[in-house]
Order: structure tokens, then C-alpha cells, then sequence
């Protein structure tokens, strides 16, 4: 095992250069990277993409309602006449809002639980904390996900909650069977005979070797997490209108299937290729810091 | 690993897919297809006989030759069936309960499955039912009406007029659902003789005998025998709460066969019923709990229902009306549709703001998302309404008018305080809409404006008090009765605030006296006066948006006969699923 190295710089550029090698020689990551990056870029550019940016706004313009692709709006508009595909776009924004705040609510009580009842496996710590994530973890997450956003008010930010709260016994499962086994290694063994605290040893010994696994999931929840906030959008639970959640707009073009079929299908593929986008580059970042299996 | 990969890939293709369809529906409520997941074949062309039922029992061709024939399709029609069945989609829930149930899935199952003194025609008057006839005192006070001899309730029990009094003073008590009507104007009800009921009245009423049609007239031994003690009404128990909530007591055309709550109601005909039936009507009638687009259009198309439900978009409605054996029928109506603006809401407290929201929104914009042939309401009652006010102010879309309104109003200076909600209802998906039109007329002033699907059911729930009424609610209320006291009463009485067609709250002591005074109003002429100055006074307050009368339209087989598309329309809420009027000649 290794902690921080001082590496020279020709080093750091060869380990770059391998790393690419790893992450390159699947070309499905590639292409999950390409998505992602476009996917990104439509997100954040979206008020200078988007052909009509105030079509994500509440905005109707019934004379050019639930037009079928054409030049004027590649992806038809909807029943008030907004053009779905800015909608999309500005869509892509609150799909990954959704996962980077809900990864970010989720990851640190997750690592940080895992680790201290890793460290203290056996003892009533590691009961108290692990039976708490058995009891999340038995309930089906998009169940426990719609419980808790139909209780509170529906929005995205109390989706994203919904979301947070299923979602952290993932990471404190992970980190703690990695940190169970750490504990017993012989440079945790070390500092705790030098008399390095506790805080150093969790913190500054065993953390640092488990930053890859928790990366690698990481990228790869962020397609998940976007797809339950989807759910949620879905059933009304997500983002309220006029905001266009992708999840939304695939619920409101149901009621005119299969006649205007490009109002609920654009969306639909707008999901499947953020998700499809993230597993990819997911699968690819695993193989590249070489984590077998999160 | 690649195995993982494609089982994450699959996954999340699944799941989109999933939620696709889950958009889609299946027609759950229907007997089972035989195969539930293959799209709906094309629907068959008219002369090709039905399978199952025409091979096992080919009618002799003198029954064809002899059926009436009113078959809107040139092509030869098809035998009739053994059983003729008559199936219709509804916004749930439906109560049977004639004390509890109020709206216009549970009107259209309580005019099959009970009856009343008098009938509604299609004149807006009322003719003889189960009343043969009546008289009143000279003061007004006094209603006596004598009845029809061998009126049989579905358990054969003989329907006399202690049953009738029952009726009336059970709706009073318990005050729910169409209680309205009759509440501060009845003051007792009993049984002379046997088939004479007297009803004594508080104050004279020109409206009492039109209001009768609803009153349903429950069997007072059956209800009696299944009540539930100890409950809310005393010695009484729950008053049959209960039973009636799953079973009739009836003596209507129709009785109750099935009713799983949330999912369907069967009702079959009712051989001792004293009425007329039409010769085609139905046997079996099937009250079916969706309003859901796909769902509907399939069972449409594979001839499982015979008429969709009134809340069907207009694109849902062109997209039926393409599909070969389909007609759409549109017919006005009593109804209006509002957007109800809670008045003690802020910043909706304020008749400046009001006025505001008034000014801003696109009227011509919203008729124009309706069927052809809708107008904007002239004020709050319909225009086909007795007593409608043809001169009273009409809101148009102004928007300087809207901002100068606004700066009058005390939240000028706090808009960003005070978000409108807007609630819709889901079951009517074409209501969102509305609801984003009036956000986006909205934000061209500055009012911030949420907007919320909300399900029929939850909206009957929070409109139950004052607290948890949002500030607005999109509904189409119809009237009880076609004079436009009906619609004042239950729009801006006190006595309706609660319920769901009302969300003003407006609870103006002086202006509920006026309403009941001009109810009680004997004369023709002089209550049409009153009405007429009521609509102008409330116009004055703004304490809705009175978008458009309703033109309620309906996708209908062609194999039925249906008393509406031949312009026979009763326009009372419920009476034009009347089924013993009804024809079915098909599928």
C-alpha cells in the first residue's frame, strides 16, 4: 500500500500517460467520456445553446404548440408550444445539480461512518452504525425515496433530500468493508504504535486507500442517482414546473402518446444517454484506477 | 465485467422504458384482454359479426329487421348482443350515497339508481315521476305532493312516503353532498298517508319544486336495517354511511352489482323499475374509474366502453374521432369553468390584486385552447342559465389596467413575498394547460405563480376548510338546477364554502341573505332580477376568473344511441348518463 508520494514531474506524466492507456483502450469509455463532456457542456451553456432559452421559463406560445421535428425545433414542441429541445438542455441542468449536490449530501456521512465503524468493527460502535444502514438498506430505495418526497413539499431540492437519505448506506457499506480490512495492516499497526491519534489514523492512514473505490462508485451512482431523481420527477415528486426536470417532461408527454410521440420520447433518450453517459465513463474509470469491483 | 456492464446498461434502458409506459396505462379495469401488451388492432369494419357471442347464438334476421333503426354507420349493422352493456369512464371517486355524493360521476350513478318526485326535462323545467302530482298552499309553505302506487325498490319493498320524508330529512341532517339544495329552505318533511308527503317550507321558494330532482328517495327499512352504531347522528348510528357507500337502497332503473372501491361500478338493470326503458337500453351498466389517455383511447378502439368521460383533451378527442366508428359529441351545458380565488388568502385578500390577476390573464388565448364553439363566460353563470346576466363586466386581458391594479394593491412592494399556488386537477390533464398560461400571463406583471397537478381527491380534502385551501383551484362547476340560483348558492353561500365548488371563502353574511332572499323569491320575473344584480355585485368583488362556459364533449361509439347527439341534451349534472335512455346497439 502506498500514501502520498512526492513524485517527480516526468513520473507524474508517465503515470498520466498510463492511466489514459487504462482508460482509453476500452472505447466505450471514450465514449461515455465524450457524452458526459457534451452532456456538461449543453448543462452549463444551456442559456447560450438552447435556441429559445426562455422556453425553460414559464412561457407558452399556443399558436406553435405540439409541433412535430422540424428545422425550426428539431425536437417538436410541446402542448403549450415550447421547444423541447432547450427544455432538454436546461433539463440536463437539473438532472446534474441532482447528482452532484445528492453525491456530495451522501458521500462525506457515508465515508466518515464506514470508516469509524470499520475501525471499530466488533465493538457497539460497528452494531450502532451498521444495523442503522441494514434498516435503510431493507427498504426498496425508490420506495423509501417517494416516501420521504411525498411527505415533504414536493420540490427538487426536498428530492434531492429524499434522494441523500436512501442513498448514504451505500458508501458507509463500502468504506466500512474496505476499512475493516485496512485496520489490520501493518502501517495502521505502525501509527497506532508510534502513538498517532485516532483522527490521524482514520483520516491520514486508512482514507486515503480507499479514495479510489469511492471515486469509481461515485461516478457510477451519478447515473443512478439521476435516474431515481428522474423517478421522482416522473410521478410529480421532483421538479415542479414550469422547470423542465427531464423526468417531468417524459410524464407530460405520456398523456399524448403515442400521437405526439416526440414530446415524451426526446426526454426519455435525453435520460438514457446522461445515464448511459455516466456508467460508461463509470466502468472506465474503474478499470483506469484499478478498483475490480465496487 | 462486461457482464455488469450490460446488466447496468440494460437496467437503466428498462427503466426509462418503464417509465414510458408506465405513462401509457393498460386498461386495468377492463375485463382482461387476452393480451394485454400488444398494441390495439384496428377496429374491426362494422359488418364483420363479433366472435364469440353472434357464433354461439346467431339472432333469428327478423330480430335485426324489426330493431330500430336509428344506426349512424351505412355499413350493415352488427346483430345486436346478448347482453347489451354500456360502459363509461369517470374522474373518481364515485359516491352513491345521495347525502354524500355531489359530483358528476356520482350524480350520473345516483340518477340510475334512484328516483325522485319529479324529472328533470330537456326544457329546463320538470315533469312527473314518482310525484303524479302536487299542489301547494296559498302562503308558498306548504308542498304536498301525492304519489305514484306500486313504485317497487330494488328489494321489492313498496316505496311509500314516510320513505320520502326519510330521505329528505336524512340529506338535511346529515348536511354533505347536495344537502345545499334544500338546506335554510326545508324545514320538515313527513308523511301524511302513505303516498302523501308534505314538505313545509321556511320562506317561499320559487326554486323548490326544479330542486326536488334532487332529492333521491331512499328505502327507509333498508337503510335502517344496516346502520352502524353507535355513530355521529345518535340513536340513528352513522345513518347507513356505510352501506350506501358500497350499496343502493334505491328504486331507480339500475342497481348496484359490483362496486370495488377506486376500481369500477357495475350497476344492473332493474326489471321492476316503474319507468320507461328504451328499447336498445342497456342490461348491464359499468361505471369505469379512469380518465387516463392511452387507457381510454385503447378501450375505445378495441369497443370496450361506449363513451369516454367529459375530461379528455382536445388533441385526445381528435386523435378518437379519426378512429373509424368513433363520433364526438359536444353540447353545452350547465357548467362554467373558474379559476376560485381564496379571498382570505394574501395576497388574494386584496380586490386590487385581484383585479390584477384579472387584467393579466389571456382569456382569448384560453377559449381558444378549447373545443370550437366555447365562449368566455359572461360573468359567473353560464349563459344558457336561467337568470344569466348578459350585461355584467367582462374581464379582458389589459395589461396596463393589470399593472395599475397591482400598484393599487397593498403587496405592490412584496411580490417576491407572496407566490400564487395554483392547483389543477390531474384527471383532466388538458387543465395544466391553463394553469401555465396563467403563470406565464402572470410573470409578464411580476406575480410569481406555482403551479400544481393535484389529484380530484386531495383537492375535495384541502377545499374542506378554510386553512388548507390554496389560493387558487381551476374547477368546472355545474349547476344543480338551470336557474343561475343554483350556481350563486353553491359558488359564493356561505353555507357551500366548505365543499369543494368553492374556494372564494367570500363568507359575506349580507350577500348569503341576498342569495337565499332572492331563492325564495316567488316570482318569476323578480327572482331573475335579483340574479341578475347578484352577478353584477359579484363581478364587483373579483373573486374568480370566469374563464368559459363549458361545451362538454364526449367520444362515442357509433353503435349507440345516445339522447345528447340527437340534441336531446338535459343539461342537469348527470342526467345525460341517464341509461335507460340510452341505446346500445353494438358493439
Amino acid at each position: 500500500m502506498v500514501s502520498a508520494k512526492v513524485l517527480g514531474s516526468a513520473q507524474r506524466s508517465e503515470n498520466l500517460r498510463r492511466s489514459w492507456y487504462k482508460f482509453s483502450r476500452n472505447r466505450l469509455s471514450l465514449i461515455g467520456l465524450f457524452t458526459v463532456s457534451l452532456v456538461v457542456f449543453l448543462a452549463v451553456f444551456a442559456p447560450v445553446v438552447a435556441p429559445y432559452p426562455q422556453h425553460a421559463s414559464a412561457f407558452v406560445d399556443f399558436e406553435n404548440a405540439s409541433r412535430p421535428p422540424c428545422r425550426t425545433y428539431p425536437f417538436g414542441t410541446d402542448v403549450v408550444g415550447r421547444d423541447i429541445m432547450s427544455r432538454i438542455f436546461f433539463g440536463f441542468r437539473f438532472s446534474l445539480m441532482m447528482g452532484v449536490v445528492v453525491l456530495s449530501l451522501v458521500v462525506p456521512p457515508g465515508v466518515i461512518l464506514g470508516l469509524v465503524a470499520g475501525y471499530y468493527q466488533g465493538t457497539w460502535v460497528d452494531t450502532v452504525i451498521m444495523r442503522t444502514t441494514d434498516i435503510f438498506l431493507a427498504v426498496p430505495p425508490l420506495v423509501l425515496a417517494l416516501a420521504i418526497a411525498s411527505v415533504l413539499t414536493p420540490n427538487l431540492f426536498n428530492a434531492m433530500l429524499a434522494v441523500s437519505l436512501m442513498w448514504w448506506p451505500w458508501y458507509c457499506r463500502l468504506v466500512y468493508g474496505l476499512a475493516s480490512t485496512l485496520r489490520h495492516e501493518f502501517f495502521v499497526a505502525s501509527a497506532e504504535t508510534i502513538g498517532a491519534s485516532r483522527f490521524h489514523i482514520l483520516f491520514r492512514e486508512i482514507l486515503p486507500n480507499c479514495i479510489s473505490p469511492i471515486f469509481t462508485k461515485m461516478s457510477l451512482d451519478m447515473g443512478w442517482v439521476i435516474l431515481i431523481g428522474s423517478s421522482l420527477s416522473f410521478v410529480g415528486l421532483g421538479v415542479q414546473p414550469p422547470r423542465p426536470g427531464l423526468g417531468t417532461m417524459v410524464a407530460d408527454g405520456s398523456k399524448y402518446l403515442p400521437d405526439q410521440w416526440w414530446i415524451a420520447v426526446f426526454p426519455a433518450l435525453a435520460i438514457v444517454l446522461v445515464v448511459l453517459g455516466f456508467n460508461l465513463l463509470g466502468d472506465g474509470l474503474r478499470d483506469m484506477l484499478g478498483a475490480e469491483e465496487v | 465485467m462486461s457482464t455488469k456492464r450490460c446488466l447496468w446498461i440494460t437496467l437503466s434502458l428498462l427503466i426509462v422504458v418503464a417509465m414510458v409506459l408506465a405513462g401509457c396505462g393498460a386498461p386495468a379495469e377492463t375485463p382482461p384482454p387476452p393480451e394485454p401488451t400488444t398494441p390495439p388492432p384496428p377496429p374491426e369494419a362494422t359488418a364483420t359479426p363479433p366472435p364469440p357471442e353472434a357464433t354461439a347464438a346467431p339472432p333469428p334476421p327478423e330480430a335485426t329487421a324489426t330493431s330500430p333503426p336509428p344506426e349512424p354507420t351505412a355499413t350493415t349493422p352488427p346483430p345486436p348482443p346478448e347482453k347489451r352493456v354500456f360502459r363509461a369512464t369517470f374522474a373518481w371517486p364515485t359516491y352513491i350515497d345521495p347525502a354524500v355524493g355531489s359530483d358528476f360521476s356520482s350524480t350520473s350513478s345516483l340518477v340510475n339508481l334512484y328516483d325522485s318526485l319529479v324529472f328533470p326535462n330537456t326544457e329546463g323545467g320538470v315533469d312527473a315521476h314518482v310525484a303524479e302530482s302536487w299542489d301547494v298552499s296559498a302562503d308558498g309553505l306548504t308542498w304536498t305532493f301525492n304519489l305514484k302506487k306500486g313504485v317497487k325498490f330494488h328489494n321489492g319493498s313498496e316505496l311509500m312516503a314516510s320513505d320520502v320524508a326519510f330521505s329528505m330529512n336524512r340529506l338535511l341532517t346529515i348536511g354533505e353532498g347536495l344537502a345545499y339544495v334544500f338546506l335554510g329552505t326545508v324545514d320538515s318533511a313527513e308523511a301524511v298517508d302513505d303516498y302523501t308527503v308534505e314538505f313545509k317550507l321556511a320562506q317561499p321558494s320559487g326554486l323548490f319544486l326544479i330542486s326536488l330532482i334532487r332529492l333521491y328517495i331512499l328505502d327507509e327499512e333498508d337503510v335502517m336495517a344496516n346502520v352502524v352504531t353507535p355513530g355521529p347522528y345518535g340513536d340513528k348510528g352513522d345513518w347507513g354511511k356505510e352501506y350506501l357507500l358500497t350499496n343502493d337502497a334505491g328504486s331507480g332503473p339500475y342497481m348496484v352489482k359490483e362496486f370495488p372501491l377506486e376500481e369500477y361500478l357495475l350497476m344492473e338493470k332493474y326489471d321492476g323499475w316503474f319507468g320507461e326503458f328504451d328499447e336498445n337500453a342497456p342490461d348491464e351498466v359499468r361505471f369505469i374509474a379512469t380518465t387516463e389517455a392511452a387507457t381510454v383511447r385503447t378501450m375505445m378502439s378495441r369497443q370496450e366502453m361506449e363513451i369516454t368521460d367529459q375530461w379528455q383533451t382536445v388533441e385526445a378527442l381528435e386523435a378518437l374521432d379519426d378512429i373509424e366508428g368513433i363520433d364526438i359529441v359536444a353540447f353545452p351545458v350547465l357548467t362554467e369553468f373558474y379559476y376560485m380565488m381564496n379571498t382570505r388568502k394574501p395576497p388574494l385578500d386584496d380586490v386590487n390584486f385581484r383585479r390584477a390577476v384579472a387584467y393579466a390573464f389571456d382569456y382569448d388565448v384560453a377559449v381558444g385552447l378549447e373545443w370550437a364553439g366555447t365562449t368566455q363566460s359572461v360573468g359567473p353563470v353560464p349563459a344558457i342559465c336561467a337568470g344569466h346576466n348578459p350585461d355584467v363586466f367582462v374581464f379582458e386581458r389589459d395589461l396596463d389596467k393589470a399593472r395599475d391594479a397591482l400598484a393599487q394593491s397593498m403587496y405592490a412592494d412584496q411580490l417576491a413575498q407572496y407566490p400564487i399556488e395554483v392547483h389543477w386537477i390531474t384527471e383532466v390533464p388538458a387543465e395544466e394547460k391553463w394553469a401555465l398560461l396563467f403563470q406565464a400571463n402572470m410573470a409578464e406583471i411580476g406575480i410569481n405563480v406555482v403551479i400544481v397537478g393535484t389529484p380530484w381527491m386531495s383537492v375535495v380534502e384541502e377545499m374542506a376548510s378554510q386553512e388548507s385551501s390554496p389560493h387558487i383551484v381551476t374547477i368546472y362547476v355545474s349547476a344543480d338546477f338551470p336557474e343561475a340560483g343554483s350556481l350563486l348558492k353553491v359558488r359564493y353561500h356561505s353555507d357551500a364554502a366548505p365543499t369543494w365548488s368553492q374556494n372564494e371563502w367570500l363568507l359575506d353574511g349580507a350577500l348569503d341573505q341576498r342569495i337565499d332572499d332572492a331563492l325564495a323569491t316567488v316570482d318569476e320575473d323578480e327572482r331573475y332580477a335579483e340574479y341578475r344584480k347578484l352577478q353584477e355585485d359579484i363581478v364587483e368583488l373579483c373573486p374568480s376568473l370566469f374563464l368559459y362556459d363549458q361545451v362538454q364533449k364526449h367520444a362515442v361509439q357509433s353503435y349507440v344511441d345516445w339522447p345528447p347527439a340527437r340534441g336531446e341534451v338535459i343539461p342537469v349534472m348527470g342526467y345525460t348518463m341517464f341509461a335507460p335512455a340510452i341505446g346500445i346497439m353494438g358493439p
